[in-house]
Order: structure tokens, then C-alpha cells, then sequence
């Protein structure tokens, strides 16, 4: 137990120093760290990246406290509202409190088709995706570092070498005779004194992990790989417990590969077979029953769900049913519409028999003065300072074209203030990207205004009647 | 106000005994570990003795501040017994850490550990995750 958390430790240590050097890009969604509810389940106004649509965020945090318990598998969720309210915002929310460990998988609506895989295929692997089975890996090792190894020859040349291992941790030292295949493997690792090393206690494997600070200046010259890591503490003899989370897919991918050099490769493996995902349901609820593996149902979210067709919904009616399914969530910015791939109408573009199973959520379009918050979170997560009166100015652009278009002009703004060397963004470095950067509106008027001088220009009905197409 | 100070004391203190608990049990697996390897040291030495066919049948055994004269037969058979005592202990004390470290992690209002309670995966059915997990070995 001990062990296992100090390597989880070490783990979040390695995984720290990764993001340092990764350049992060920030994303649309990247302020989100939560739903922003109290424990009552009650949103507060402004938390963790959220503003404002409480309701919607109080419906998700139920949602989520049933996730936890487990209770809402094989149903789903449909976030539905105008563009730009904060749908994907609240699902990232809902991912991020569900913790590190729950399987989050997001794909959009037309994800789906492809010419590789069939659109079926494509929705099961992502259904896979989404569950995660948990399980523990135990070992007994020996971990310490090398005070003095000996290695004697035979005087004649041939016969059994025989060998001493000096071990310490900062607590105690011991020393271990050494047969003849332990000696083997430790010039193979080339093992020498000053050497932190484990040994797995059932396997006789030896894994170096670095060599002991107080041996840093053994040599004037070393490679850059030599890494020097403390004296382990405590006892020689450890018992190491690792928990691990894979997903259906993940054990689903390795046991359709064929073994040998492609399993080098990961990534897409094209379509997996049925009798394989059959193999792999068995194996796991035979290691459920013997305490060996926990399922930890996770969620699916899907955007752009109108996008689907009605052979995918039908299929995504079905598969809900499965005791292995996940938590569907889904979002759509559409109002009553066709359904893909035939000439009905339905509300969102979904069969009426989906919608049925689905608890809805609806968003609505945010108040100035929830504008002028996101902006200013938008701000601060882009490090811009803005002046008071520009996100003043911006929040009124806000309010008049949309959110987004305001979002964007915080980081061009940003932009332009830096050129002039200023360093906070003023009303002027607004003004001046307003008129640089059309909006939805503009762009359309503009169209509108010169769209005889434009190309392959075919615009002859009145506009307003070729709306948009979904399929 | 009073009432809340006692309040948040009584909370300290349940803290710091569970945490003092812990400590206290992984110092005792020290303790137990460095007797094992002792012991362990002990009995290779004796094994060498014996197959080398050494001329003294007895050996002097220390225990605690005291040699005695032991046959090494018997002294080989009460070390192996106080090992696999040991062993015991330790299993137990490793076990019982567990749920120590649950209670203390509810305490101090962190999560709890999941998956910890779990059986183990065998050695082959590790073999078989592992593949994907750390792929190229």
C-alpha cells in the first residue's frame, strides 16, 4: 500500500515535468474545471470556469451524482440549445468532475462516417471507449541500492560463478548470495555499486532506476540518460499494488491485432469482430465475479447529435440496453428538423422513440451580464489584461453578434495592443479589431451588398429559403 | 465559539491518531523486514555450514542478548519457523495498513482510493494487459 501510493506520486511527478515541456494551445473550453456546484448540489453563479445557466448546470450535477452511483447507465442525456450556450461547456464540466479516472470519450455527430469502418462500427468503438475496467497489479519486489557486488570467477575458468549482493535502504542493509542466473542478469543490466535498483521477487527481473545521489560525483563524465534518484526508504522488501484503468477498446484492440510486429503499432485497427468483443465481455465479467476487475461505466458524449442518421439512432436505441453501456450525452443546437436519412421531422432531428428514452436539458442564451463574466474568465485564461471599459465595449459586441465572435476578439485585440506596446488592451485595440474582423452579420450584409461582383454567384431566390442543410 | 474550538480539536486530534497509527505499523514493517533479512542471512549461512560438512555440529544462535549453543539442525528449523511467523506479520500489518489509509484519506476529506480492494491479476493475465499498456517491451 505504502509503495503503491509513493509510485502513484512518482508517476504524477513524471507527468508534471511532460507538461512543462508541452507547448499547451488553450483550447475553447480550457477555463472549465468543474460544474461549479456546491455539495447541495446548488450551482453558485460564478465557479470553476462556469457562468450563469444554473439550471442546466443543476439538472447536469444531478446527472452526475447518479453517474457516480452508477444508477443512470443504459440512459442518456440531450443538452439542447441555441449555438453558443454553453453546451459543450457544460459536458466538458461534467467530464472534468467526474475525476481522471472515469472514461470521457467526445465525438461529434459526423464523426461517424467514414469510409474505413461502417458508421456502426465507428459508434461501438466509442461506446468501448467509454467504459473503463479497473484493476489492480501486485508484486513483491526488492528495492534499494547497491552498496558492493561481488562476482567471484572460478580459478579454472569453468564451473558456477558464485556472487554477493550488498543492498541498502536508508533504514537497513542486507546482503544476498547469488546464483548463477541472478549473476547473468545483473551484468546484462550492468549493475554497479551506487545503482538504485528493483527486483521482482517472482520473476527475478532487475529494472534499474537510476543511480543514488550520493554517488553524483562518482565520475566526471556521464551520459545524458544517467538519472540519480534518493535512497529508497524503508523496508528491502516491498509489496507494490498498482491500479490500473483500460478501456473495453483498449483490450478489444490487443486482442484483435495480430500478434508479432503490428503489435507495435497502435492506434486504428479498422473494425474489430464481434466474436472478439464477445471473448472480451466474458473475460471481463469472469474477473468480476472473482473480485479481479471493477467496471467503471463512463461517459460518451456526442455533438452535432442531428447529424446522425436514423440507421445510427437505431443502432444507439439498442446498444443503450447493453448492461455494459455507458452514459450517453448528446447535444444539438437544431430545432425541429429533418432526420438524416429520411424525409421526417422531429424535434432536434432525433426519432421520436430516441427522445423518448432521454432526459433533456435545455440551455438558454446568456445575460449581459454573464458575457461580460465569461469574458473576463476568457481573459484571464488567455493572460490578456483588458481595461475596464473595453470589456465593457466587448461585452456589447457580445451582446449583439455573439459570444464567440467576442471570444475571438479577445486574443486579436490582444494582439494589436501588443504591437503598439501597450499593455493593457484599451477600448481603441477593440475598436480597431471590430473593424478588422467582420462578424456573422456584417459578413452576410456585406454579401448581400456586392454579391453580384463575386463568383460563380447563383444566389437568385429570394435568401432565406436555401436554410441550411444537414444532409 | 468555545464549542467549535473543542469541536476542531477533537477532529485534529482523531486525525493525528489514525495518521500516528500508520506510522507507527510502517515502522514495525521496517522493523519486521530487517528481521527477516537477518534472519535470512542467518539461514544461508547455516546451509553452507551444513553442506560444507563442517567439523562443530553445534552453532552458537544469538538471541536477543544471549548466545546459545544450538545443534544446526534445530537451529535452522526455529529460524525458518520465526520467518514464516514473520511473514505472517507482515501480510498482516500490510493488510490491515489498507484500511487505515481509507480511513485516514475520509478524515482529511479526500477521495477515496479506488481500486485498491481489488484481487490481484495473475502474473499471465497481467503478461496480457501489459502488452498494451507498455507496448514495446
Amino acid at each position: 500500500m505504502c509503495t503503491s501510493t509513493k509510485s502513484s506520486a512518482a508517476a504524477a511527478k513524471v507527468q508534471e515535468v511532460r507538461e512543462i515541456t508541452r507547448i499547451e494551445r488553450i483550447g475553447a473550453h480550457s477555463h472549465i474545471r468543474g460544474l461549479g456546484l456546491d455539495d447541495a448540489l446548488e450551482p453558485r453563479q460564478v465557479s470553476q470556469g462556469m457562468v450563469g445557466q444554473q439550471t442546466a448546470r443543476r439538472a447536469a450535477g444531478v446527472i452526475l451524482e447518479m453517474i457516480k452511483e452508477g444508477k443512470i447507465a443504459g440512459r442518456a442525456v440531450l443538452i439542447a440549445g441555441q449555438p453558443g450556450t454553453g453546451k459543450t461547456a457544460i459536458a466538458m464540466g461534467m467530464a472534468q468532475a467526474l475525476g481522471p479516472d472515469t472514461p470521457f470519450t467526445v465525438i461529434s455527430g459526423s464523426e461517424i462516417f467514414s469510409l474505413e469502418m461502417s458508421k456502426t462500427e465507428a459508434l461501438m468503438q466509442s461506446f468501448r471507449k467509454s467504459i473503463g475496467v479497473r484493476i489492480k497489479e501486485e508484486t513483491e519486489i526488492i528495492e534499494g541500492e547497491v552498496v558492493e557486488i561481488q562476482i567471484d570467477r572460478p580459478a579454472t575458468g569453468t564451473g558456477a560463478k558464485v556472487g554477493k549482493l550488498t543492498l541498502k535502504t536508508t533504514e537497513m542493509e542486507t546482503i544476498y548470495d547469488l546464483g548463477q542466473k541472478m549473476i547473468e542478469s545483473l551484468t546484462k543490466e550492468k549493475v554497479q555499486a551506487g545503482d538504485i535498483i528493483t527486483i521482482d521477487k517472482a520473476t527475478g527481473k532487475i529494472t534499474k532506476l537510476g543511480r543514488s545521489f550520493t554517488r553524483a560525483r562518482d565520475y566526471d563524465a556521464m551520459g545524458p540518460q544517467t538519472k540519480f534518484v534518493q535512497c529508497p526508504e524503508g523496508e528491502l522488501q516491498k509489496r507494490k499494488e498498482v491500479v490500473h484503468t483500460v478501456t473495453l477498446h483498449e483490450i478489444d484492440v490487443i486482442n484483435s491485432r495480430t500478434q508479432g510486429f503490428l503489435a507495435l503499432f497502435s492506434g486504428d485497427t479498422g473494425e474489430i469482430k464481434g466474436e472478439v468483443r464477445e471473448q472480451i465481455n466474458a473475460k471481463v465479467a469472469e474477473w468480476r465475479e472473482e473480485g479481479k476487475a471493477e467496471i467503471v461505466p463512463g461517459v460518451l458524449f456526442i455533438d452535432e447529435v442531428h447529424m446522425l442518421d436514423i440507421e445510427s439512432f437505431s443502432f444507439l436505441n439498442r446498444a443503450m440496453e447493453n448492461d455494459l453501456a455507458p452514459v450517453l450525452i448528446m447535444a444539438t443546437n437544431r430545432g425541429i428538423t429533418r432526420i438524416r436519412g429520411t424525409n421526417y421531422q422531429s424535434p432536434h432531428g432525433i426519432p421520436i422513440d430516441m427522445l423518448d428514452r432521454l432526459v433533456i436539458i435545455s440551455t438558454t442564451p446568456y445575460e449581459e451580464k454573464e458575457i461580460k463574466q465569461i469574458l473576463k474568465i476568457r481573459c484571464e485564461e488567455e493572460d490578456v489584461e483588458m481595461s475596464d471599459d473595453a470589456l465593457i465595449v466587448l461585452t456589447r459586441i457580445g451582446m449583439e453578434t455573439s459570444l464567440r465572435y467576442a471570444i475571438q476578439l479577445i486574443t486579436t485585440a490582444n494582439l494589436v495592443c501588443r504591437k503598439r506596446k501597450g499593455t493593457e488592451v484599451s477600448i481603441n485595440d477593440v475598436k480597431r479589431v471590430y473593424s478588422l474582423f467582420l462578424d456573422e452579420c456584417r459578413s452576410t450584409q456585406f454579401l448581400k451588398e456586392y454579391q453580384q461582383e463575386f463568383l460563380f454567384n447563383e444566389m437568385n431566390a429570394e435568401p432565406g429559403s436555401e436554410t441550411m442543410e444537414t444532409s | 465559539m468555545n464549542q467549535g474550538t473543542d469541536k476542531l480539536l477533537q477532529y485534529l486530534s482523531e486525525v493525528e491518531e489514525v495518521a500516528e497509527d500508520i506510522l507507527t505499523d510502517k515502522n514495525q514493517l521496517v522493523d519486521l523486514d530487517r528481521k527477516r533479512n537477518k534472519n535470512r542471512e542467518a539461514l544461508r549461512a547455516l546451509d553452507k555450514e551444513i553442506k560444507a560438512d563442517q567439523m562443530p555440529k553445534k552453532s552458537l544462535v544469538c538471541f536477543g542478548n544471549m548466545f546459545i549453543k544450538f545443534p544446526k539442525e534445530t537451529a535452522k528449523k526455529l529460524i525458518t519457523d520465526d520467518q514464516a511467523k514473520l511473514e505472517k506479520e507482515v501480510t498482516n500489518l500490510r493488510n490491515g495498513l489498507k484500511h487505515k489509509i481509507s480511513k485516514l484519506r475520509e478524515l482529511e476529506g479526500k477521495s477515496e482510493l479506488s481500486g485498491f480492494s481489488l484481487q490481484p491479476l495473475s502474473r499471465e493475465e497481467m503478461c496480457a494487459v501489459e502488452q498494451f499498456m507498455k507496448p514495446c517491451r
